[in-house]
């Protein structure tokens, strides 16, 4: 079964799609880079924002690439592989899997009970499960962005708006609640208070943190603005190397 | 064409470019797992498929109208459809959108950011096309090397270290901001530890409280104004 579902023709229909993306991606990033310079936008400033976002999502893509490895022993590599290059979420994909294995009746989700008819069930119920945020976007993503940039027109008559700082405080409330779990895991992972949980992440965090505001000190202190672009994908880098040293 | 002439004409025109490219990718990833039933001799059986969508699925379609009301006004239109269409939100696209927004210095909600933002969001999942695709090719030699068990710990703790150099960036310049959420949530984990596994839907109170307390600031310097 598993030389079935790496065979050739699960390739070509996976990367087709995969190819469709990748052009939806380059056209998007094109019209927007034509954009900002049309409007006038620093063009340096364009191109350090690609390459930023180029650096900072080399990690994390390696990690999803361990999740497409992860599954490609029960799935085959194809379908996971299109998974998590599209609409995919590393920690959603496993579990949905997960549990659709259980409806059709497989004990554990592994090539070795998988059949034609439980991988096509599987491969439906994980595209069935993630698609709303498309669907949302296509019915609604342009009236509730209108609706936002006008509520915004109207509270920034006369003083500075709020819109911006809401942003910032939203992102500040995410990440609070993942240092929070991290803290929380290492005092009360093995029973409250026992202070016997996992204290790598934290460790992580903080080694991540520490280099990050000496890229900060340098490019701000020392006018080393070109550091600005890979400060993150570093201070990653260096809080994955103390978690594999410790 | 003047500035504003052109922005409404490219806001339009990335309506719809992304409204046709989310529904053709929404047909082709659903319409795959029949084609590929076709080729294995099987198609999807739907009752399961059902049943299975009533186990998993309603949570998932929560949490996805959570994220597109919660990410939708910080990514943008373009951003927007991009990241809805290539997935991985909270652990990549989200804070490389910020990232970018604060390298480029643009504020929420204007044309500068809107373009920052698509920008980021189509290189981040151009990247990630790219890793997985090389990946893919280099399976055989590549698996070895990345399963193995001295880096396993390095993988495993992606997102801490993401977390954690974005914490400081965000942190230093609004630590009274910070601490209540960031104190809450902590002792909130530490006296409830297993809605540590529950942490991406605590993102909304987290965020809530720490929108509350910024409007207050705001609204107290706008008084003081």
């Amino acid at each position: 079964m598993i030389a079935q579902l790496n065979s050739i023709p699960l390739y070509l229909i996976c990367g087709i799609i995969v190819a469709f993306v990748a052009a939806v991606c380059v056209v998007f990033m094109v019209r927007a880079y034509k954009a900002g310079k049309a409007i006038g936008m620093d063009e340096a400033k364009l191109k350090r924002t690609l390459t930023s976002s180029v650096t900072f999502s080399i990690l994390p893509s390696v990690g999803i690439l361990l999740g497409v490895i992860a599954l490609s022993g029960s799935l085959g590599t194809p379908w996971p592989w299109l998974r998590l290059s599209v609409i995919g979420a590393l920690h959603y994909e496993t579990q949905v899997a997960q549990a659709a294995a259980e409806q059709v009746g497989l004990q554990t989700l592994s090539a070795a009970e998988m059949t034609p008819k439980a991988f096509a069930t599987i491969a439906l119920l994980m595209s069935v499960c993630i698609m709303w945020g498309m669907i949302l976007s296509i019915f609604f993503n342009k009236g509730y962005l209108k609706k936002l940039s006008g509520s915004r027109k109207e509270e920034n008559k006369g003083k500075p708006g709020f819109g911006d700082m809401a942003m910032t405080a939203m992102f500040i409330g995410l990440v609070s609640a993942y240092i929070g779990s991290y803290i929380g895991g290492f005092v009360s992972g093995e029973g409250v208070f026992t202070f016997k949980g996992d204290l790598t992440p934290v460790i992580v965090a903080c080694v991540s943190a520490l280099c990050m505001s000496g890229f900060i000190y340098l490019s701000e202190k020392k006018k080393m603005v070109w550091l600005e672009s890979f400060s993150i994908a570093l201070s990653m880098l260096a809080g994955m190397l103390a978690a594999i040293l410790l | 064409m003047d500035r504003e002439t052109y922005l409404e004409k490219y806001d339009r025109s990335t309506h719809i470019l992304g409204r046709a490219a989310c529904a053709i990718t929404l047909v082709m990833l659903v319409g795959a797992p029949f084609l590929i039933g076709f080729i294995l001799g099987a198609l999807p059986d739907l009752s399961a498929a059902a049943k299975g969508f009533l186990s998993v699925g309603i949570i998932w379609t929560v949490s996805s109208v959570v994220e597109f009301l919660v990410y939708t006004p910080m990514l943008g239109a373009g951003g927007g459809y991009l990241a809805f269409i290539t997935g991985n939100l909270i652990n990549m696209k989200i804070p490389c959108a910020m990232n970018a927004r604060e390298i480029a210095g643009t504020q929420a909600g204007t044309p500068e950011n809107e373009i920052i933002s698509t920008l980021s969001i189509a290189a981040s999942s151009l990247t990630t096309i790219t890793v997985l695709a090389l990946g893919v090719l280099l399976l055989v030699p590549l698996q070895p090397v990345l399963q193995s068990e001295a880096l396993q710990p390095g993988f495993a703790n992606v997102v801490p270290a993401l977390f954690g150099a974005m914490a400081y960036q965000y942190f230093r310049r609004n630590i009274k901001l910070a601490l209540v959420p960031l104190s809450i949530m902590t002792v909130l984990f530490i006296l409830v530890p297993s809605l540590i596994s529950q942490t991406s839907l605590l993102i909304l109170p987290s965020g809530a409280i720490s929108i509350g307390l910024a409007y207050l600031s705001w609204k107290k310097k706008g008084a003081k104004a």
